[in-house]
């Protein structure tokens, strides 16, 4: 009662002129007391309506958002639970992994191992075989060889005394066994 | 008719021929040579016996090989190539030289040399194979390069050999 009546009484106050008739205030930098009273007054209203109706609004938004919060720190750490779930189940299987990578691994040693040692097996075999049939090759070709020589050289040698004994029949040879010839023939009866 | 009594009728029929013209010591001796010729000439042989080639042009060669020797001996081998017996020529041939030495009792005596044969060398050559022999012999020497050396005489058959030829295939069959 007494702030209105300290409102009313700041109404009614008649204002500070100047020279000119001009209304001024009272002090360069203070407002004057009625602006003082009326804003306090119309701050206090505003802020109790702010309380009133905007306050629950607010408080609700803050308990909302903090329950979202919640919610998604929650929803975190569930997947953080679920991803090291996942990661030990990753590292189970990885282990599972190995182990048959190096059940895999021994296998195709092993089976390697056998191929090895059967494919010398038979390579030994086939190089037997085969120095055996080269060995053969070469006696067939050396005899073939060695026939193939004399017959060449008897060829050669067949030639070359036909030319030889065709070269040293000149006219005299030949009419010398013509004469013979004839003279055989003639005293044969 | 067989290929033999075939061969035996054209002989007949050239001697026949020659006789009748009074040529056959002539006609005789240029077939022997021409018989000779066309067996140790390959393409002469081809050429008389490929049916291909016109009976005229064979005739033609015949008659270009055969210019300096008698018309009958050219009228008769040309006869012969002209009705495809080319091939029997030599047969017919040598069977005509074996009935014309028959006709005058005469044994045919081959005989190959390597160098030609003098007149006085084939007329002792003669009295040598018919005291050989005890037959009267048709000499007919035959210039065969093969021989090497020295002569081979063949008479019905008896073969006389005396050439270097075989004395080198001897010596190649030792070795």
């Amino acid at each position: 009662m007494k702030l209105v009546n300290a409102i009313l009484i700041a109404a009614a106050e008649e204002p500070h002129r100047d020279d000119n008739g001009q209304i001024v205030t009272h002090h360069w930098l203070l407002p004057e007391e009625s602006e003082i009273i009326y804003g306090t007054a119309a701050s206090l209203i505003i802020f109790a309506l702010l309380y009133k109706f905007a306050g629950p609004p607010i408080r609700k938004g803050l308990a909302a958002r903090t329950e979202r919060i919640q919610a998604e720190l929650d929803a975190s750490a569930a997947a953080v639970s679920d991803a090291d779930t996942e990661a030990a189940e990753i590292r189970q299987a990885k282990g599972n992994i190995d182990e048959e990578r190096e059940r895999l691994l021994a296998a195709a040693d092993e089976e390697a191992a056998a191929l090895l040692t059967d494919g010398r097996a038979r390579l030994e075999v086939e190089l037997a075989e085969l120095e055996a049939r080269a060995a053969a090759d070469l006696e067939a070709a050396a005899g073939r060889s060695g026939d193939e020589l004399r017959s060449e050289m008897i060829r050669v040698a067949g030639a070359s005394l036909e030319e030889v004994v065709a070269d040293t029949l000149d006219d005299a040879t030949q009419q010398e066994l013509i004469e013979s010839f004839i003279s055989r023939v003639g005293a044969s009866t | 008719m067989s290929d033999e009594g075939r061969i035996d009728g054209y002989a007949r029929a050239l001697f026949e021929v020659a006789r009748a013209e009074g040529t056959l010591d002539e006609v005789e001796d240029e077939l022997f040579r021409f018989a000779r010729t066309y067996e140790s000439n390959e393409s002469l042989r081809e050429t008389l016996t490929d049916e291909m080639v016109p009976a005229a042009m064979r005739q033609a060669v015949v008659e270009d090989l055969l210019g300096k020797a008698t018309p009958t001996t050219v009228q008769l081998v040309s006869m012969v190539v002209g009705s495809g017996r080319g091939r029997d020529l030599p047969a017919i041939i040598d069977s005509l030289v074996q009935r014309a030495s028959a006709s005058k009792n005469l044994e045919v005596a081959e005989v190959r040399s390597a160098v030609p044969l003098t007149d006085d060398q084939q007329d002792r050559l003669k009295a040598a194979l018919t005291n050989a022999t005890g037959k009267q012999v048709n000499l007919k020497v035959v210039v065969d390069r093969s021989v090497l050396g020295g002569i081979v005489a063949t008479v019905g058959d008896t073969v006389i050999d005396g050439s270097v030829r075989t004395r080198v295939d001897q010596l190649k069959s030792r070795l």
